[in-house]
């Protein structure tokens, strides 16, 4: 019967980092108001510190775990370890566009509440424990993300992004709840622990509600798949990531994909690891579909990066290609006995990815003029003669997106390697380093012209202050994660997600 | 197999309006009767609604879809005149995006129809729904052990955000 949920059933511990981020873009919103048009900074300021507090109750409560909200929210060591790359992504989203903003003369204190909203829903979204949960997550991720992309309007580019993203984007939300709806039939919860439960009674029984839920996994696939751009359903990003204001770009280049890859593997991993068409199988049924998902993406997005003159289209091709290595690590979370390595191989690889591509966007947006332009593969000719500094970290970056040994990227793809090969997918790990071989074509052009070719230098006039600041992080955070790998695997050694005790 | 009685006669009518009024908003060129084509259609769903024993939403459905949406879509036609009859954009891919349509189509309704009247129809015979959803119940739901809070508070988030950008959006600056 009816009974008055007390505020201990709810259990809000667990949930501090995620609605204390939620309660503080509805605080901004209000003391936004009264922040004079042209002190706007103050704004941004008031964000980063709702981001510092979230970050440090994030930290506090990492190695506590449990459900809340009558088990529609789930707190654990995966929870905890997203949420620090969501944060720092959200903190230097906000700082690369403190001066950005100024320049391009788009500043609006309403651009931090966004930009915390979305980080608010990817972090619901890291930590959704029902179908629903995941889709409200998703559509607090994106709905700011729509607006933040066409906030440089009425420039007809960033128009373009904003109405390409929201339509395709409320397209691919469509799918997902098609999909939910369809394993909601075949299970009769959206649960995602009681749909793991039900899922073996399915497969005993052999029906045909095994075809719901494979349709559903599949709808779903689609919708988490635009989201995080794979092939074949990442047409919209090239379009996207190039007419969106930069420091968006660079913001939703990472949020977007890890808020989208935490409901994946919550879905996959903590829901369906079980699936399988016939009994005795110890390969998920969704795995095979995965790889070859993982595998397109590796060969597309690596090969059509090398025809991008523009460097925010090849970061846009770069992120799909990047990807589909974290698609591979998901697929191998299909084998039993894997999931938990490659669940964690996900996640350092977010994290290597989340420092290296926002440091290189960083750069892209110093050199880039106020009115958007001049943002080419070409203008980074010279710039090691008039900024070495940028041009030395520059190519950091470049190298740990290929994935050269210390640097984060190397760690990353380390792990996602690894644990391909042990769920077995040795092909797919044979074109994921063929295909980290290609990717260095692209990535090496832009330190040759760096370093090798002649010409004037661009003056990198973005590069303020609050912009170096983001560029050092990124490029600290790519440098230790290289050299000093365990402290990032200490952090994610205790990601538990998948029920490893389940014998078929 | 079917028994014909009142409601299964409801339902097909219910459904011709849903399937009916779908495709007259798809073939129309007219962009005010696409709206009323929308509205057969939503009415239709609201029927679905009363046939799931769920007469709030069925109200709801009038009153959000058909009372407000929908005229806020005629006057949104209104004040765009210039879009009412608008050419036919097809690109090169029209030929690929039909089969992949097409093959989308035939799976989800295999998928459907399958687990109805396959053969083993496991789900045929059960009862479309046992309990008549109320106010009280929806109430419920959204703040008792039915699990809906959270999405319920997100949800309140999710609109907030979607109305700053509906303002950030169609301000002009100054």
């Amino acid at each position: 019967m009816f009974q008055v949920p007390t505020i201990a059933d709810l259990n809000l511990g667990l949930t501090l980092p995620a609605l204390s981020l939620a309660l503080g873009a509805c605080v901004l919103l209000l003391l936004d108001l009264f922040v004079p048009r042209e002190r706007k900074e103050i704004t941004a300021w008031l964000a980063m510190a709702g981001i510092a507090v979230s970050f440090v109750l994030n930290l506090a409560g990492f190695n506590e775990s449990g459900t809340a909200f009558l088990g529609t929210f789930a707190a654990d060591q995966f929870t905890g370890f997203l949420n620090i790359v969501i944060l720092i992504t959200a903190f230097l989203g906000v700082l690369l566009s403190l001066d950005y903003l100024k320049r391009a003369k788009i500043e609006r204190g309403e651009y931090y509440v966004l930009l915390l909203l979305s980080a608010a829903g990817m972090m619901f979204m890291s930590s959704a424990n029902d179908l629903i949960v995941v889709f409200i997550a998703l559509e607090l991720l994106s709905i700011p993300l729509y607006i933040m992309a066409t906030f440089r309007a009425p420039d007809l580019k960033s128009e373009e992004s904003g109405m390409k993203y929201f339509i395709l984007g409320a397209f691919a939300g469509a799918f997902f709840v098609y999909g939910a709806a369809l394993v909601y039939g075949a299970t009769g919860t959206t649960n995602l622990p009681e749909i793991f439960a039900a899922v073996n009674g399915i497969i005993a029984a052999g029906g045909s509600q095994m075809f719901l839920l494979l349709m559903g996994t599949g709808l779903i696939l689609v919708g988490l798949g635009f989201k995080v751009a794979v092939v074949p359903f990442h047409m919209w990003t090239p379009d996207v990531y190039e007419g969106a204001p930069t420091p968006v770009t660079a913001f939703m280049s990472v949020g977007a994909k890890a808020g989208g890859f935490a409901g994946l593997l919550r879905i996959m991993v903590v829901a369906l690891p079980v699936f399988v068409l016939k009994d005795g199988q110890t390969a998920a049924a969704w795995q095979q579909t995965f790889w070859l998902v993982a595998a397109a993406t590796l060969i597309l997005g690596n090969i059509v990066a090398i025809a991008q003159t523009n460097v925010k289209r090849m970061l846009a091709y770069s992120s799909i290609a990047h990807a589909g290595y974290i698609m591979m690590a998901v697929a191998a979370a299909g084998t039993a006995g894997v999931a938990n390595e490659a669940t964690r191989a996900a996640l350092l690889y977010l994290m290597a990815y989340m420092f290296t591509n926002l440091g290189a966007f960083g750069i892209a947006l110093a050199i880039e003029k106020d009115d958007g332009s001049d943002t080419g593969v070409d203008n980074f000719i010279g710039l090691a003669k008039s900024k070495p500094a940028l041009a030395a970290m520059m190519t950091v970056f470049m190298l740990s997106l290929t994935g050269i040994p210390l640097t984060g990227g190397f760690v990353g793809k380390w792990f996602v390697f690894k644990s391909a090969l042990d769920a077995g997918l040795v092909p797919l790990a044979i074109i994921g380093v063929l295909t980290s071989v290609i990717s260095a074509f692209y990535y090496v052009r832009i330190i040759v012209n760096m370093y090798l070719k002649d010409g004037e230098g661009d003056p990198a006039a973005g590069a303020t202050r609050y912009v170096n600041w983001a560029i050092y992080v990124a490029f600290a955070g790519t440098l230790l994660m290289g050299i000093f790998p365990w402290i990032a695997t200490n952090l994610s050694d205790t990601v538990v997600l998948a029920v490893e005790m389940f014998v078929r | 197999m079917l028994e014909l009685n009142v409601q299964t006669l409801a339902f097909f009518v219910f459904a011709l309006f849903v399937l009916g009024g779908g495709l007259g908003v798809i073939t129309t060129r007219n962009l005010v009767h696409g709206t009323l084509y929308l509205i057969l259609s939503l009415f239709g769903v609201a029927g679905f609604f009363v046939l799931l024993s769920a007469p709030f939403l069925a109200v709801v459905q009038v009153l959000v879809y058909i009372g407000a949406i929908a005229i806020l879509i005629v006057f949104a036609v209104m004040l765009t005149r210039s879009m009412t009859s608008l050419h036919e954009v097809v690109n090169r891919q029209w030929v690929l995006s039909t089969i992949v349509a097409v093959l989308l189509f035939v799976m989800l309704t295999v998928t459907i129809i399958l687990p109805v009247w396959g053969q083993d129809g496991s789900l045929a015979g059960q009862p479309v729904s046992e309990v008549v959803a109320t106010t009280t119940d929806l109430g419920k739901a959204l703040v008792d052990g039915n699990q809906y809070v959270l999405p319920f508070e997100v949800a309140s988030l999710l609109l907030t955000a979607a109305m700053i950008g509906a303002i950030v959006i169609a301000r002009d600056d100054e």
